[in-house]
């Protein structure tokens, strides 16, 4: 294996991942254009390596209530895949497709949450189908969990399962536009070490 | 009074004496664990986030629980600390997202936890209160004046282990 950390990722990796995250988002973007029956558009997403701590300084703070997706990657890709939503991003979602606006995340109903973790779901396979097409790889989706709680608290759980591995995540970072608002979107892509090297060797770069 | 909160990283220690408090957010899955001699009024805070090191040469002891509890002890003994009369408090090890049909996922906080006990009976500590398991982040907090330890997570009051 040419990479045995995330952070051995050269900028030409980095750049394809970029590449590919890009048409992913887009994907995403569209996906969730057609259930709100909204024009919805996003910037050209960033990709960045960076340590827990960094993670949850790009996204806000430590005890910040978001909530989240987790879809586990299996077959030829292994990782998991994490969508977040912060107030803002739930609360233009929730608004176009329920009619409801929250000050907080403690005032939303089950209906709520799951609406939320619908759409985390059909933004995470909207962005793996699009990277699998690309890259032609094989990957299953498992069903979506979802939680409401701290930030901080959420990040631990990528960080703990490849906590042997790598201290790094991998965040892709774009933000959907609605009605000329800027929504911040927090989506993770983190494939296992091997899975990653197999994803760059696939595209032809090792 | 008003002095800054000292704030434990994740896979860190920290420790202060008389006076402070010392704090690490939002555990997850993630273990605080407290260790405090209330004659000395020495108290520190570790925040692991695996069970065990298994590569002995990686540098982040306290990253794990093995690793981090001894040094954690090795560090507070020689500034005083005496295991007889420490008071041990531990919070953590959720599991923050339920995978369905794979119980497995995740359950890193019930290994970490697991881990913790039985390196702090090793180490002849009686752990003196808990606050582990769950599917919610909380915040940990040590006073070093009185040896109170707070909890906090969302949407319940506050809770003083």
């Amino acid at each position: 294996m040419r990479l045995k950390r995330y952070e051995d990722m050269n900028l030409q990796d980095l750049d394809v991942m970029k590449e590919i995250s890009s048409i992913g988002t887009s994907h995403a973007a569209t996906s969730l254009s057609k259930l709100l029956q909204k024009e919805v558009r996003i910037t050209i997403p960033e990709v960045n390596i960076l340590s827990y701590d960094e993670t949850v300084d790009r996204m806000g703070q430590m005890e910040e209530l978001v909530a989240a997706t987790l879809v586990q990657m299996s077959n030829e890709v292994n990782g998991l895949m994490l969508f977040i939503f912060k107030q803002d991003l739930a609360n233009a979602v929730l608004g176009k497709l329920m009619g409801k606006q929250y000050e907080s995340f403690e005032e939303m109903d089950e209906m709520d949450y799951s609406a939320l973790e619908e759409i985390g779901n059909i933004i995470i396979c909207s962005y793996v189908n699009a990277f699998t097409q690309l890259v032609k790889v094989e990957i299953d989706l498992s069903v979506p969990s979802s939680t409401i709680n701290m930030l901080g608290g959420i990040l631990t759980v990528p960080i703990a399962e490849y906590g042997y591995e790598t201290d790094k995540l991998m965040y892709i970072n774009a933000e959907f536009i609605m009605d000329g608002e800027r929504l911040s979107d927090g989506l993770l892509m983190l494939p296992d070490i091997q899975s990653l090297n197999h994803i760059l060797e696939k595209l032809g770069i090792s | 009074m008003a002095e800054k909160d000292i704030k434990v990283g994740i896979g860190d220690m920290k420790f202060a004496r008389g006076s402070n408090t010392v704090i690490t957010y939002a555990l997850g899955s993630c273990i605080g664990i407290t260790f405090y001699d209330p004659v000395i009024k020495l108290g520190g805070l570790l925040h692991i986030m695996l069970p065990s090191r298994s590569d002995p040469n990686d540098p982040k002891v306290f990253k794990y629980a093995d690793s981090g509890i001894r040094e954690t002890v090795r560090k507070l003994t020689a500034f005083g600390l005496v295991k007889s009369r420490t008071v041990v408090k531990i919070a953590g090890g959720a599991k923050m997202f339920e995978m369905k049909g794979n119980s497995d996922f995740g359950n890193i906080g019930q290994r970490n936890a697991t881990m913790v006990k039985k390196v702090l009976m090793e180490e002849r500590f009686r752990i003196s209160a808990e606050d582990t398991g769950g599917t919610y982040a909380r915040t940990m907090l040590l006073n070093v004046e009185n040896g109170d330890v707070v909890i906090r997570t969302v949407g319940k009051p506050e809770k003083h282990l």
